[in-house]
């Protein structure tokens, strides 16, 4: 088990995830996640991506009323385990 | 960027948690009374007066004053700077952690810090406040002979912050848009809220029964908020305005839980896009803004016996914490001079308002327990993603309010030296008497000030549908069952009659 560590951001429409070499976008969070698996998911090793969103894209004034959006785990199995 | 990796995380990067700090490093220095060292009576405290009089012979110390004895000999214009100054310097240390702008943080403060005295000066003019009533056998109002009066208490200083803040952020948005960096009413009445869990402490020295009634009872309207109000409004957003489901679940967070802050974290929870949560949280901010209007008001006017009452249904009602607390403040006064006027009787003041913040206070505290059970769910159950994708409990702790943290620590730490050194009791309340009133008070005005520049009416154009659904919900669901819930709770119960 490995893991990594991508930011997630959101700019014109679209969803982005960018770190450890990865720099994806997508209109929607599953073509995203599914976008970071084709990048990192391997063949033999299961990863654990930490998804950190960035809290500068949400409007500044917006910050004073709560500061966090949201973090979470994406699981990525082995390739050939899924398939 | 702004990512929690750590618990620590945001400790000097956030308002909350600078609310936390301001407030309890002030409550600190308070305590050093206790050395005999006053290092917070320098606050300046405005003054009753009487337009005619100051006309006839003005003075600066008609209007204003050093709250603090030790400081009573200071030039008023003097103590009037170094507040500002102290304030400034506070706040603006924090802008510089939060990395805001501290050039444009520090200019916009002091544009409502003068907006915010300008309008408690005004506001204490005899005309505004004086309240018609005797009082031991003697009646001010008649003994100043005033011709006219509006008699609303300490009401009439809200009143005109509120209107001032409003005039700009409606009348002048230009202008309003160059004090953004520094209109925080949360940040604001975040801090005063902490001063306030001072304010508890004595008022659980004064009456332990009833304060420990209005925080126990207080955490019942979480089950009323988070189990009778959001299922409702989801089902009313989803059958009857066809909404779709993450745009209902944030939509019923905003409404129904605590404002633009549940809006946010239901939103990050379910993983929805961030334009839903923005677009949501601009509707919040009007519509809290106009039951802060419209509700301390008509409680007053139709409820004038039910004080707990209201103040609970207010809490329950009003979103945003900024919103709720000014109108917790606002009822307070009000609910005073009506009381005054009909009984001869004065109520303590700030019981009402504690009565809104206590109920608001728990609904704030499981904002984050919402939103990680709803991510739960909606992974499972909606997204269908079981395995795929985890949450951390941590995403509890990030969404805690951290300024609840110095209400508690402040309402306890008084109690623990009160109770502690019962001979040192008067000298604590004496002591902190400055944070628990003016310095209060001033962040309450400048939140007034603050929220009216961020509140622009014409956002709703366009939100037909949302602001429509918005207003059934209020009118019809959430104000009479928070009504109705605090009236169960709360009857007949009545703030202690004050000392004069």
């Amino acid at each position: 088990m490995s893991a990594r560590e991508l930011v997630l951001s959101y700019e014109q429409n679209r969803w982005r995830a960018c770190g450890a070499g990865v720099d994806v976008t997508h209109a929607e969070l599953a073509g995203l996640e599914a976008l970071i698996s084709a990048e990192l998911a391997t063949e033999h090793d299961a990863i654990d991506v930490h998804v950190r969103f960035d809290m500068a894209v949400l409007p500044r004034w917006l910050h004073q009323y709560h500061d966090h959006y949201l973090n979470y785990v994406l699981h990525l199995p082995p390739q050939r385990a899924a398939s | 960027m702004s990512t929690n990796r750590r618990w620590t995380s945001g400790m000097f990067a956030t308002e909350d948690w600078w609310s936390l700090w301001i407030g309890l490093a002030i409550f600190a220095a308070s305590l050093l009374s206790l050395a005999g060292i006053d290092l917070v009576g320098w606050m300046v405290r405005p003054r009753p007066w009487e337009w005619t009089d100051v006309a006839g012979g003005f003075a600066f110390s008609k209007l204003f004053g050093a709250a603090g004895a030790t400081y009573s000999a200071w030039h008023p214009l003097v103590a009037w700077i170094t507040t500002y100054v102290v304030f400034t310097a506070l706040f603006a240390v924090g802008a510089h952690f939060q990395k805001l702008d501290v050039r444009r943080f520090v200019l916009g403060f002091t544009v409502l810090f003068v907006v915010t005295w300008a309008a408690w000066i005004a506001g204490n003019e005899l005309h505004l406040t004086m309240v018609d009533a005797t009082i031991d056998g003697r009646n001010r109002y008649r003994d100043a002979a005033l011709a006219w009066g509006l008699q609303l208490g300490e009401g009439a200083p809200y009143l005109l912050a509120l209107f001032a803040g409003l005039a700009i952020g409606n009348l002048a948005k230009g202008f309003a848009l160059r004090l953004a960096e520094a209109a925080k009413p949360e940040w604001y009445i975040k801090t005063a809220i902490v001063f306030l869990g001072v304010n508890l402490g004595a008022q659980t020295m004064q009456a332990s029964g009833f304060a420990l009634e209005l925080i126990l009872t207080g955490a019942a309207a979480t089950f009323v908020a988070y189990l009778f109000f959001w299922p409702i409004v989801y089902a009313l957003a989803r059958r009857v305005f066809g909404l779709q489901r993450d745009v209902s679940a944030v939509l019923a967070s905003g409404i129904s839980v605590c404002g633009v802050s549940a809006a946010i974290a239901t939103a990050g929870a379910i993983r929805a896009k961030p334009v839903i949560p923005v677009t949501v949280s601009m509707l919040v901010v009007v519509f809290a803004m106009l039951e802060l209007i419209v509700l301390p008001g008509a409680y007053t006017a139709f409820f004038p016996d039910q004080p707990i009452v209201n103040g609970a249904a207010l809490g329950m009602t009003v979103k945003t914490d900024g919103a709720d607390a000014a109108a917790g403040a606002l009822l307070d006064e009000l609910m005073i001079a009506r009381n005054l006027q009909l009984t001869g009787e004065q109520w303590q003041a700030g019981w009402i308002l504690s009565a809104s913040i206590l109920t608001k206070i728990w609904i704030d505290v499981f904002i984050g327990v919402w939103a990680f059970l709803l991510a739960i769910l909606w992974i499972n159950k909606v997204e269908k993603r079981t395995g795929a994708v985890s949450i951390s409990p941590m995403e509890i702790w990030f969404r805690f309010p951290k300024f609840v943290i110095g209400y508690f620590l402040a309402w306890l730490g008084y109690l623990a030296i009160a109770n502690g050194w019962p001979e040192n009791a008067a000298t604590l309340a004496a002591g902190t008497a400055v944070v628990q009133s003016p310095m209060r008070t001033m962040l309450f005005m400048l939140t007034f000030v603050a929220m009216g520049t961020i509140t622009d009416f014409a956002k709703l154009k366009g939100m037909g549908k949302l602001a429509l659904l918005y207003a059934i919900a209020l009118v019809v669901v959430i104000a009479p069952i928070a009504y109705a819930v605090a009236y169960l709770f709360h009857r007949g119960l009545a703030p202690p009659i004050a000392v004069l």
